[in-house]
């Protein structure tokens, strides 16, 4: 029987090859946008659980706000982690990385350097926490004497050869010689540390050995004794302030204690991180390398499940439309004395043939399209043809979908009754409309809602992109790794500045884009009390970073080659006034004390207030920020005039080479820089653009199938009404205005689902657009008009059918 | 006796009113029969058949098919009786147009769950029987209408019905296919085959060994 229904089915799927074509191709697109958001997912929540006991290491976190400043650490002090894992049974293994970023690297007998990035120092302990081994060298030994190094497998081959690589040497930075003692296999794509290409041994790091329990800039792992529970690790790790943290800032702040700490405000509290958690949950100041979120995963989950319902929707509704047709089969076999659940299996057998074939094409579609998405993404994902997990839960799917998709229209399909079915050449509705029209009004409403989301993505975007940054990011050039210059950083600058097309130049490490931060207590005049302090950020600028970058001065002015007292003068911007509890002008002449390890202070000068400018994403507030005079050499910006930048850049190259013959020169514009920081919502963005598009396909091709049935239905009532009289243009606006009344109520359901979803979407951002009427109205008007175009085809060909030829065939 | 209505109606609901379509049949019908029933269109001849054929409820009254009481059985009794007894031919041939001539044949012998071997040399024995060897794979449109109706009736034939149900059989045939119909029934009748048709023709009517008459859902 089971043959036979395949026959049957794959005939009547053959004889008609329009709603077949239509069917799979609706059914294979939604396969191939589901399977590749699948892959996606897969990805996501996989992340670092490769690391051997995965589940028991975490991170050390802190939740910080001292001196008006408030920050989300992922980072702690360096003697944390001594300290836990000596005061604490629950600890087994510590290990922490020094993030150093960017390095440059050279052979002892190369002459140029090469640039490296993710390098970080870490401690030896790094293999054991994370199980890792080496291709080349001794585990054991690898990073426990200082100035040694290990190599990733691509680092290595850079540099020497997988076997040649041990023992060579390396000068980083033009300043320390570190000795290669291992070499690692490359860090997994889905892991925390796939940046990183370079380990350096921390033994040999002065900052890790001090015993600064308030600056914190380690990254510090644990892993957790089998028999412990984290959550009975909170208060041990907690109690580190008291212990460790207030005794230190009382040799400072004498007198201060933990009740005044809290009184006052302020705060350090410790959490965890699982490590498994890190890519998705974690949104820290900073981190070991960019982060996802889980709201990402949710919201394409989303996306995928749509496009695999609208697909599945399609189906019924293709299905159950042409039922007229297939009314008279069921009437027959029915008389001849089919059951009920035989004609059940019938219909079922040709969903899962449909739903298969369009397996093999949604395959092939989503291997076409997995560039594309790997580039939408920046995944780099791949089909994993030979797992065969991977097939068993695609045929499961597939499976699972054909029975959700058949099953409507199979149950509705067998119960028809022979004796009304049968009776003659009757039109009899085989009724249902009144569940295609739900399913129509459900599809185009998902739709409508995809494109609200994907127009206030972008035009966030764009309102991001265009809103007053406090300073202007357009035709400026980065120089980067500027301090490998040594000595000449200054007549480098200076070379440059003369260039007919450069308007202005600034050295600086500190950029209003992603760049360099510092951040430092001060004290207001007073004392040094817990009242007085302030948390700021410090930057080392020079007199030219104000006009070159066009920011501001609101009160004051910038600093002036004329005045020799402005080495100790300060900007400050307008948060930073905020926090010192003044007006901008009021701001002028105070003065600002910044205490040092070894007991000097130095007092500086407020000489002018910076109008606040963006320095952080978006998505946050603008916090408070000085600046003072100093060198500050880790990039040099460029402000060009408006022309032929590859002209300037190759100049600029020519002056670089001259004063620093075989150092890499390396830039970006800082506009590109700016957009990096929007990454994430870039990506949303095209990712939802294409999924609607998707989408909109899909529901457009049902819409299509059903607009084609219906006119083909009502082929007999056409040519009568055209007979006894009707325009084309009359049977076109009856045809028509059905669907689009559909459309209608399916705009009105998904219109204020969509804007209160996509508020809440705003709300993440501190500076975000209102979403006005005239977006929904957009929304609206781009669905009517895609569903005028795909219904009135169909109506249009079957209003100009000469009527005689439609009632012949009757 | 093959079957017994005693006492039929059947109405519809129409404005309020009971509209019937069957009113009180009395119609005894025994083994090796040959009926037709002739009268008016509209006068319920299809329906009657129907509800003979068990495809329609009626409302009021008795049906015995072999001592079956058919109004006190279930759907899926009901349907398992019609199956092994009866045959259908309709007006319109009501072939599957995406099966061939032999696999249309075959349907049936599915549905009874008959086995594969018995299954295969029935069909064959049929289209032998019906000279339709030449055209076992064909499909119904590629048929002529009389073909396609010879086929109709071989299919309602292949499980060996005790009754032949069949609603105007001729009615889209030129004269000499009806005839050519006819002449097949009237042997199957001799047969042993019971038959009912319905027809406008009296010179069908003639073939058979009865004539019921309906006019407004009542037996003249
Ligand atoms: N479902 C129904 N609802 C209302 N009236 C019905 C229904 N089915 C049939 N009828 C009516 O019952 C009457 C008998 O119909 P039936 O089809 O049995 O006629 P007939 O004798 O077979 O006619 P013809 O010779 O034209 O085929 C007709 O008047 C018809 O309008
Ligand atoms: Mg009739």
């Amino acid at each position: 029987m089971f043959k036979n229904h395949v026959k049957i089915a794959w005939r009547s799927l053959k004889r008609q090859p329009f709603f077949t074509f239509l069917n799979t191709i609706g059914l294979a697109i939604g396969m191939a946008g589901g399977l590749l958001i699948s892959l996606y997912i897969y990805d996501e929540v996989n992340f670092d659980t490769m690391f051997k006991d995965a589940e028991r290491i975490y991170r050390i976190d802190a939740d910080i706000k001292f001196g008006g400043t408030e920050s989300k650490s992922a980072e702690v002090s360096a003697p944390m982690a001594a300290a836990m894992e000596r005061d604490f049974s629950q600890v087994e293994l510590t290990t922490r990385f020094r993030d150093l970023g960017s390095m440059l690297l050279r052979k002892s007998n190369a002459e140029a350097n090469v640039k490296e990035q993710g390098s970080t120092f870490v401690d030896a302990t790094f293999f054991e926490m994370f199980g890792l081994d080496l291709l080349e060298g001794d585990v054991r030994t690898a990073l426990k004497e200082p100035n040694t190094l290990v190599l990733t497998r691509t680092a290595a081959l850079k540099h020497f050869g997988l076997k040649d690589a041990l023992g060579q040497k390396l000068l980083l930075n033009n300043t320390d010689t570190y000795t290669v003692t291992g070499v690692i296999e490359d860090m997994s794509k889905r892991s925390f540390l796939r940046n990183h290409n370079v380990f350096m041994s921390m033994a040999g790091s002065e900052e890790a050995k001090n015993q600064e329990w308030t600056s914190h800039n380690f990254f510090t792992f644990i892993k957790l004794n089998p028999e412990s529970d984290i959550a009975d690790f909170q208060e041990p790790l907690q109690s580190m302030l008291g212990t460790y943290i207030m005794p230190y800032v009382q040799t400072f702040l004498p007198g201060a204690t933990e009740e005044q700490l809290v009184a006052s405000g302020n705060y350090l509290n410790f959490s965890t991180t699982p490590l498994k958690d890190i890519h998705l949950y974690s949104d820290r100041d900073y981190e070991l390398s960019q982060n996802s979120s889980i709201q990402n995963v949710y919201i394409l989950s989303f996306i995928g499940l749509f496009l695999i319902i609208l697909a599945s929707v399609n189906f019924m509704n293709l299905s159950t439309a042409q039922s007229l047709k297939r009314a008279k089969e069921v009437g027959i076999r029915k008389t001849l004395g089919s059951d009920k659940s035989a004609l059940i299996r019938q219909f079922l057998t040709e969903s899962g043939l449909i739903s298969f074939i369009s397996l093999l094409f949604a395959l092939g579609l989503a291997a076409l399209a997995t560039p594309y998405f790997n580039a939408l993404s920046g995944k780099s994902i791949s089909i994993p043809f030979t797992d065969p997990f991977f097939w068993t839960a695609l045929l499961f799917g597939a499976a699972v979908l054909a029975f959700l998709s058949g099953m409507y229209p199979a149950f509705f399909m067998s119960r028809f009754v022979p004796v009304k079915v049968l009776k003659g050449a009757g039109s009899t509705s085989t009724g249902g409309g009144n569940i295609r029209s739900f399913l129509v009004v459900f599809q185009f409403a998902i739709s409508v809602f995809l494109i609200v989301s994907t127009l206030v993505v972008f035009m966030q975007l764009k309102f991001i992109q265009s809103k007053d940054l406090g300073f202007t990011k357009d035709q400026v050039l980065i120089v980067e790794d500027v301090y490998t210059l040594g000595e000449k950083t200054t007549a480098f600058k200076e070379e440059v500045a003369k260039l007919g097309q450069v308007e202005n130049a600034t050295l600086s490490s500190f950029l209003p884009t992603p760049s360099s931060r510092s951040n430092t207590s001060f004290f207001k005049e007073g004392g040094a009390t817990a009242e007085n302090s302030i948390n700021m950020q410090i930057w080392n600028i020079d007199h030219n970073y104000i006009p070159t970058l066009n920011m501001e001065i609101i009160e004051g002015r910038n600093f002036d080659s004329q005045f020799a007292t402005d080495s100790t003068a300060m900007l400050i911007n307008e948060s930073a006034a905020a926090i010192l509890g003044v007006q901008p002008e009021e701001a002028l002449g105070m003065r600002i004390i910044r205490n040092f390890e070894n007991g000097t202070s130095n007092y500086f000068t407020i000489i002018g207030v910076v109008k606040n400018f963006n320095y952080e994403s978006l998505r946050e507030n603008i916090g408070a920020l000085s600046m003072t005079l100093g060198r500050s050499t880790g990039a040099l910006a460029v402000k060009l005039e408006a022309g032929d930048f590859m002209n300037a850049i190759t100049s600029i190259e020519g002056i670089w080479s001259k004063v620093a013959p075989g150092q890499p020169f390396s830039y970006r514009f800082m506009e590109d820089s700016f957009n990096t920081t929007y990454k994430a919502e870039q990506q949303l963005g095209s990712i939802f653009m294409t999924f609607t598009l998707l989408s909109i396909l899909i529901a457009c091709l049902g819409l299509f199938g059903l607009a084609a049935f219906n006119a083909q239905k009502r082929t007999k009532e056409i040519g009568i009404r055209k007979v006894l009289g009707a325009s084309v243009g009359q049977i076109t606006y009856r045809l028509t205005t059905d669907f689009l009344k559909m459309v209608g109520i399916a705009i009105a359901v998904a219109l204020p689902i969509g804007w209160y979803l996509m508020n809440r979407w705003l709300e993440d951002f501190t500076y975000r657009m209102e979403i006005s009427w005239w977006v929904l109205a957009t929304a609206a008007l781009i669905a009517l008009t895609i569903a005028i175009l795909t219904v009135s085809y169909q109506s249009i060909k079957a209003a100009i059918v000469n009527p005689v030829k439609s009632l012949r065939t009757e | 006796m093959l079957l017994q209505l005693n006492n039929i109606f059947k109405w519809v609901n129409s404005g309020g009113q009971r509209v019937f379509l069957l009113k009180d049949i009395n119609l005894t019908v025994e083994e090796g029969e040959f009926i037709s029933v002739m009268g008016p269109s509209g006068s319920g001849k299809s329906t009657l058949l129907n509800v003979i054929g068990m495809l329609d409820n009626f409302d009021e009254g008795k049906y015995c098919f072999m001592d079956e009481p058919v109004h006190t059985l279930k759907e899926k009794h009901r349907a398992n009786l019609y199956k092994q007894y009866i045959g259908f031919v309709f007006q319109s041939y009501h072939l599957l147009d995406d099966l061939t001539v032999q696999e249309n044949l075959e349907m049936p012998l599915l549905y009874k769950k008959v086995r594969n071997s018995e299954r295969k040399s029935l069909v064959a024995d049929t289209l032998d029987r019906f000279n339709l060897v030449g055209k076992k794979d064909l499909f119904p449109t590629q048929l002529s209408g009389g073909q396609q109706q010879l086929v109709g009736v071989a299919r309602a034939l292949i499980s060996s019905p005790k009754l032949i149900l069949a609603d105007e059989p001729t009615g889209n045939l030129n004269s000499k296919q009806g005839e050519e119909i006819m002449e097949l029934f009237k042997q199957l009748n001799e047969d042993g085959v019971t038959i009912i048709q319905v027809t406008h023709s009296e010179k069908n009517a003639t073939f058979g060994s009865r004539i019921i008459n309906l006019l407004d859902g009542r037996k003249l």
